[in-house]
C-alpha cells in the first residue's frame, strides 16, 4: 500500500453566522488505502468539515488539500478525483436511477462501455438493476441512498467522502459497502466518513479522529487511540 | 462547454413533467400531470386572447405599428418580474445545490446553467405574448412574411437581458443578505424595498413623459409605450428590426445579451459557493431554556405551523407579504396624497373623479391582498413532509380549515385597514365603507377558499425547489392569473354599475356574490379533503 497523502486538512477552522466556532482548528491527514472514521456526537462539526472537504462550504481559515491540490484554489482539480455520499442525498427525484447515473457518467466523462460495466456490477451487488428504470422519487431512502453510492463509484475516485454512509441501508446493502470500501482501499483509494456506529468504525477503520465541539480530541491509528478498549469506551471518555 | 451541455440535459430532464409520465407507474400522478398541462394550456391560451384582444384594440384605433413595442415591453416586463420572484431558490440556495457543487462543474457553470433552464422554462410565457401580439400586428400592418419568423426568434432573444438584470439585482440581494445574521429576514426586506422602489419607479417615468401633454388617453398610452422604448434599448432593438429590418439592431440585440450573459456568471461565479454557504446555513444558538408550553387547537396548530413555514422562507415570505405591504402603501399613497391626485396619475386625464371610484375600493384593495392565497401553495408545500400531517389522525379537512385559517388572518386585517384608509381618502360615508370593508373581507374569504381549491385540485409534492410549487407551481398560477384579469374586469365593472346604481345596493349585492363564491368554493375544499379523508389514503 502506497503512502501518498490523499486529503490534508490543514487548521481548518469553520464559524457561522454570530461567531459561534462549528469547527475550531482541525487537522488531519488521510492516506491513500486509509480507511478514517470520524466520529463526534450530534452538531460536533462532522458534517462542516466534510461539506467543506468537498467544496460545498466556503471557509476563510485554514487549508484543505485534496491529492495536493487546494479546495479553494483549484477545486476542479479536487473534484475530479473526490466522490461525496451526503447522509441525506438529494437526488434528481425525477430522473429514473438510470438516467441519473448516466449524468454523473457523462459529468466524469465515462466511456460508454466502462459505465455500462460499472453499474451493472454496482446495482447486481446492491440488488438494485431491476429498479433503475423507475424514477428516483419511487426509491425508499436506502434505494436512493444505493443510488448515491454507485454514483460515487462510476469514476473511481482517489477520495471517497461519506457522510453516515450506513444510515438507510439494509443489513446486507451495509455488509456490501463495507466490502466495497475494503476493495477500494486494496486499489489505493482513500475512504473518509463520519458515522455514529461505533462497532462498525472500530472493525472497520485504521485510523479515526473523534471531534467534540468543532475540536478533535484524538487522531491516530486504531490501535493508537483505543489502547486496548473498545472504541465505544474511548469516544465516551472522550466526551466527557 | 461539454460539462455545461451535461448539466443542462440533467437540469431539464430533471423538471420534465414528460419524463415524470413516461416512467411513472402512479396513475394518479399521471392524471395530475394531463390536469397539470391542461390547466397551463388554458392560461396560455387566456394571456394568448388577452394579448390578441389588446393588439386587436390598438389596430382598431390606427395604432397598430405600436404593437411591437408593446409586445417588447410586455415581454421584458414579465421576465424582469418573473426572474425577480425567483432567483432565490432557483439561482440561490437550491435543494441539489450539494449535489452539483461537490461535482466537478465550474460554479459560474451551475449558475449559468440554472439560469439557462429557468429561461427555458418561462419561454411559454414570453411566446404566449409575443405570438399573440405578431398575428395581430401581421394582420393589421400586413407585413412582409421574413418579419414572422425574426419576430419569434428576436422574442426568445428580448427576455434574456431583463432577466439577466434581476438576477444581478437577486444577487446583489443574496450577496449583502449572506453578510448578515439573520440572512431570510434582511434578503426580504431588501427585496421588498427593491420591488417598492420599482413601483415608485413607474410613477416617476410616467411623470417625465407626461410633460409632453397628449390629449387622448389611448393615443397617450401608446405614446408612453413608445417613449419608454426609447429608454429600454433592448425594446428598442427589437422593434427597430421586426419594423425596418436594422441589422444592427439585431447584431445589437443578440450580441448585448450574450456578452452580459458571461459577464453576469463571472461574477456570480466568484461569490457563488461563499452565497450560497451563508443561505443555506444557520446558526443555532443553543440557549433554548424549558419554559411553560401552551396547547392550540388542532385547526389553530395547523395556522401556526403555516406561519413558521411562511418565516422560514424568503420565498414564501416575499410572496406572500408582497400583496400587503402593496395594498398598504396604496391606500397610504391615498391617505396623504388624496385619491384625486391618485386618479389623475393612473388614469392620465380620463373623466373619472373621487365618488364614482368609491364602489371599486374592494377591489383595488384586492387586486393586491387577493392576487395571491398562500392556500394554493400550502397542500404542495408539504413536499416530502407530507408524511407528517399523514401520519397523524388527523381529519384532512381539518388540516385544510387550518391552511384556509392563516390565509384568512393574513390577508383580511390587511384588506380591512386598506380600505378603510382609502375610505378616508375617497370621503366616502360610515355606511359605504362598511359595507367596502365587509365585501373586501368576503372577497378575501373567497380567494382564500378558491385558492385552496386550486391547491388540492393541482397538488405536487415532489418538488425540487420551494419556487417550484409558491412562484410556478400550476395551482398558484390557475389561482393568479384568471384571479388577476377577473379582478381589473370587476374594477370597471364597479365603477360602471357605480354609475347607475345605489352604492349601497352594488355593495350588498357584491356581498352577496363574494359570500356565495366563497361558501361553494368552501364546500369544494370540504368534498376534496374528504376524498382524501384522514390523509392515509
Amino acid at each position: 500500500m502506497s503512502e501518498k497523502v490523499i486529503l490534508e486538512i490543514k487548521h481548518y477552522s469553520k464559524s457561522y453566522k454570530g461567531d459561534v466556532k462549528a469547527v475550531d482548528d482541525v487537522s488531519l491527514s488521510v492516506q491513500s488505502g486509509d480507511i478514517y472514521g470520524f466520529i463526534g456526537h450530534n452538531g460536533a462539526g462532522k458534517s462542516t468539515t466534510i461539506r467543506a472537504i468537498v467544496g460545498v462550504l466556503d471557509f476563510t481559515e485554514g487549508e484543505i488539500l485534496i491529492d495536493g491540490h487546494s479546495v479553494k484554489d483549484e477545486p476542479m482539480e479536487c473534484k475530479k478525483v473526490t466522490a461525496y455520499i451526503p447522509d441525506n442525498p438529494d437526488l434528481y427525484e425525477n430522473m429514473t436511477g438510470i438516467q441519473y447515473l448516466n449524468f454523473i457518467a457523462d459529468v466524469f466523462n465515462i466511456d460508454v462501455k466502462t459505465r455500462e460495466a460499472r453499474i451493472k456490477k454496482y446495482a447486481d451487488l446492491f440488488e438494485l438493476t431491476s429498479a433503475l428504470g423507475d424514477l428516483i422519487s419511487s426509491y425508499s431512502h436506502g434505494m436512493k441512498q444505493k443510488v448515491a453510492i454507485i454514483s460515487a463509484l462510476i469514476h473511481e475516485p482517489k477520495l471517497l467522502v461519506l457522510d453516515e454512509p450506513f444510515v438507510g441501508l439494509d443489513p446486507k446493502a451495509t455488509f456490501k459497502l463495507k466490502e466495497i470500501m475494503h476493495e477500494l482501499c486494496s486499489k489505493g483509494t482513500a475512504v473518509f466518513f463520519s458515522t455514529h456506529v461505533l462497532d462498525v468504525a472500530e472493525k472497520l477503520c485504521n485510523k479515526v479522529a473523534i471531534i467534540k465541539q468543532g475540536r478533535i480530541v484524538q487522531t491516530g491509528t486504531m490501535e493508537e487511540i483505543t489502547k486496548g478498549h473498545s472504541l465505544e469506551e474511548t469516544f465516551l471518555e472522550a466526551e466527557e | 462547454m461539454r460539462e455545461g451541455k451535461v448539466l443542462m440535459r440533467a437540469l431539464r430532464l430533471s423538471t420534465s413533467q414528460l419524463n415524470i409520465f413516461r416512467y411513472t407507474s402512479d396513475k394518479k400522478k399521471k392524471r395530475r400531470i394531463i390536469g397539470n398541462v391542461i390547466g397551463l394550456l388554458i392560461l396560455f391560451a387566456m394571456l394568448m386572447a388577452f394579448c390578441i384582444s389588446m393588439s386587436i384594440g390598438y389596430g382598431k384605433i390606427g395604432l397598430s405599428y405600436a404593437i411591437p413595442v408593446l409586445s417588447a415591453l410586455l415581454i421584458s416586463g414579465m421576465a424582469f418580474v418573473l426572474t425577480l420572484f425567483k432567483t432565490n431558490g432557483y439561482l440561490f440556495a437550491f435543494r441539489e445545490y450539494d449535489m452539483l457543487i461537490s461535482l466537478p462543474f465550474k460554479a459560474r457553470t451551475v449558475a449559468g446553467c440554472k439560469f439557462l433552464s429557468m429561461y427555458i422554462d418561462s419561454m411559454p410565457w414570453f411566446m404566449s405574448i409575443s405570438l399573440a401580439m405578431m398575428i395581430g400586428y401581421g394582420v393589421y400592418e400586413s407585413v412582409a412574411i421574413w418579419v414572422y419568423p425574426l419576430w419569434i426568434v428576436l422574442s426568445m432573444v428580448l427576455p434574456v437581458i431583463p432577466m439577466l438584470i434581476a438576477s444581478f439585482i437577486g444577487f446583489i440581494i443574496a450577496r449583502i443578505s449572506a453578510g448578515f445574521k439573520k440572512t431570510n429576514i434582511v434578503q426580504v426586506i431588501l427585496t421588498i424595498i427593491f420591488i417598492l422602489f420599482m413601483f415608485s419607479l413607474r410613477f416617476i417615468i410616467d411623470d417625465l413623459i407626461r410633460n409632453d401633454k397628449v390629449e387622448a388617453t389611448l393615443y397617450k398610452a401608446s405614446q408612453i409605450t413608445d417613449d419608454v422604448a426609447g429608454y429600454y434599448l433592448p425594446a428598442k432593438w427589437f422593434v427597430n428590426a421586426v419594423r425596418d429590418g436594422s441589422l444592427l439592431s439585431i447584431i445589437l440585440l443578440a450580441l448585448v445579451s450574450v456578452v452580459l450573459f458571461i459577464l453576469l456568471f463571472s461574477i456570480v461565479g466568484h461569490s457563488y459557493i461563499r452565497i450560497n454557504s451563508a443561505l443555506k446555513s444557520h446558526a443555532s444558538s443553543r440557549k433554548y431554556k424549558m419554559t411553560s408550553q401552551k396547547s392550540r387547537s388542532v385547526i389553530s396548530t395547523i395556522a401556526f405551523k403555516e406561519y413558521r413555514r411562511m418565516i422560514g422562507s424568503p420565498n414564501y415570505l416575499i410572496n406572500a407579504g408582497m400583496g400587503i405591504i402593496l395594498s398598504l402603501v396604496v391606500s397610504l399613497i391615498f391617505l396623504i396624497l388624496g385619491m384625486d391626485w391618485v386618479i389623475d396619475k393612473v388614469m392620465k386625464g380620463a373623466p373619472l373623479d373621487a365618488a364614482s371610484l368609491t364602489p371599486a375600493i374592494p377591489f383595488i384593495v384586492f387586486l393586491f391582498t387577493g392576487m395571491i392565497a398562500t392556500t394554493a401553495w400550502t397542500p404542495s408545500l408539504e413536499g416530502k413532509n407530507v408524511w407528517i400531517i399523514r401520519s397523524l389522525p388527523l381529519e384532512m379537512k381539518k388540516v385544510y380549515q387550518g391552511k384556509m385559517l392563516f390565509n384568512f388572518l393574513l390577508f383580511a386585517p390587511a384588506t380591512a385597514l386598506s380600505i378603510i384608509l382609502i375610505c378616508i381618502s375617497a370621503r366616502a360615508s360610515i355606511l359605504d365603507s362598511v359595507l367596502y370593508v365587509i365585501l373586501g373581507i368576503a372577497l378575501v374569504a373567497y380567494s382564500t377558499c378558491w385558492g385552496c381549491v386550486c391547491g388540492i385540485r393541482h397538488m405536487t409534492l415532489d418538488w425540487e425547489n420551494d419556487v417550484d410549487v409558491i412562484k410556478k407551481g400550476t395551482a398558484t398560477l390557475i389561482y393568479m392569473l384568471p384571479n388577476m384579469i377577473v379582478v381589473m374586469g370587476l374594477i370597471v365593472l364597479s365603477v360602471f354599475l357605480g354609475m347607475r346604481m345605489s352604492h349601497v345596493l352594488l355593495s350588498l349585492i357584491l356581498i352577496v356574490i363574494a359570500l356565495l363564491l366563497a361558501l361553494l368554493s368552501y364546500v369544494r375544499v370540504m368534498k376534496l379533503a374528504k376524498k382524501e379523508g384522514t390523509g392515509n389514503g
